[in-house]
């Protein structure tokens, strides 16, 4: 019965150290030294994977690697300045002729064009037109003669009263 | 030979006089085992030699935006681990295959290529291996052939301690299996 109550304090004793354990632990702890168990067995037996690589292999990656890196030359990249070279006053020269030369041609030919396009587009519109409808129209259409407003011996009449035979003579 | 501190290879990488000598220190340091980390996922030496040379520019190119509060051979280890995973999804998708393809497919790679000596125990575990996901594949190769401890695997994946150890106890238990499946007991 003492010894019960001595076991209880060390128990509570031993309870008041301030350990704690994460959530789980001693039901995965068996488990983990299985698992270990098991390892270290493969470890016993199989020490390495097996898995080889060409003769002198880790001097020459170390080669391509340094290749790669330290010896590849950093690209710089080529700066052009635009605004003091010679080259862009000659551009800017060439643009404004281009653009004034562009200019010009297109006004002087305006005009041209456009008369050109209104004829060909009555041309158009002529040769849209049947051939027969045109000859119908132009022989159906009463085409009327100007009537004169005086006869004939009226007008002989005045120019005879009104000019002499030889101013007749001289316009004729 | 000593081994040089990450810490001396960063002082002289950000001297620009140094940079050259702390590369070819941090090569030293560091090739052989990135290799073997790429190339127990990979299988293949060439996929395994082309990935480790794309690491390695990728160290050269930002290790001077490498934030020192991260160790530097985990922070190779990430960038060689994200190569490997982008490198086998790649494979999955050009070749339109599921995981369990490309598991066959590697295991035919391991069985017919001209750098794998190993004797027929070795030749199984790395089958046993293959069977496995490949984050259990990876997590196991980083605490039993690299040696790992948890807390840097945890570093390196972005994985809790405890799903990392839960990881290696199922990818063991699974091998385990498989080994007696192909009476082979040890």
């Amino acid at each position: 019965m003492k010894q019960d109550f001595e076991n209880d304090e060390w128990m509570k004793g031993v309870r008041e150290t301030g350990f704690t354990t994460p959530a789980h632990y001693f039901d995965e702890l068996s488990e983990s030294i299985n698992a270990r168990i098991s390892a270290e067995k493969f470890k016993a037996v199989i020490q390495n994977d097996g898995h080889t690589v060409p003769d002198n292999y880790f001097e020459k990656l170390q080669a391509n690697i340094l290749a790669k890196t330290i010896a590849e030359p950093v690209a710089k990249p080529k700066v052009v300045r635009l605004w003091n070279s010679s080259l862009l006053k000659y551009a800017t020269a060439a643009c404004f002729l281009l653009v004034t030369g562009l200019g010009l041609y297109f006004n002087q030919r305006n005009p041209v064009q456009q008369t050109a396009s209104t004829d060909l587009a009555t041309d158009q519109m002529l040769y849209d037109i049947d051939e027969q409808v045109i000859i119908d129209h132009i022989s159906s259409a009463d085409i009327i003669q100007p009537k004169s407003t005086a006869a004939d011996t009226d007008l002989e009449n005045y120019i005879l009263t009104n000019y002499s035979q030889s101013e007749l003579a001289t316009s004729l | 030979m000593k081994q040089v501190e990450d810490s001396e290879i960063l002082e002289k990488f950000a001297n620009t006089k140094t940079r050259n000598e702390a590369f070819n220190l941090l090569l030293n340091k560091y090739q052989q085992k990135i290799y073997w980390h790429i190339r127990r996922m990979v299988i293949d030496h060439d996929d395994a030699d082309d990935l480790v040379q794309d690491v390695f520019v990728k160290v050269w190119k930002n290790l001077e935006s490498f934030r020192s509060d991260a160790q530097l051979y985990t922070w190779i280890y990430r960038i060689a681990t994200n190569e490997c995973i982008t490198f086998l999804n790649k494979k999955k998708q050009r070749n339109n295959t599921s995981l369990d393809e490309v598991s066959d497919e590697l295991s035919e790679t391991l069985v017919a290529s001209s750098y794998f000596n190993g004797d027929k125990i070795q030749l199984k575990l790395q089958q046993a291996l293959l069977t496995l996901p490949e984050k259990q594949r990876l997590i196991f190769n980083m605490k039993y052939f690299d040696e790992l401890k948890y807390e840097e695997i945890s570093e390196i994946t972005g994985t809790s301690v405890g799903a990392l150890k839960a990881s290696f106890h199922i990818a063991v238990k699974k091998i385990e299996t498989f080994m007696l499946n192909e009476d082979i007991t040890f």
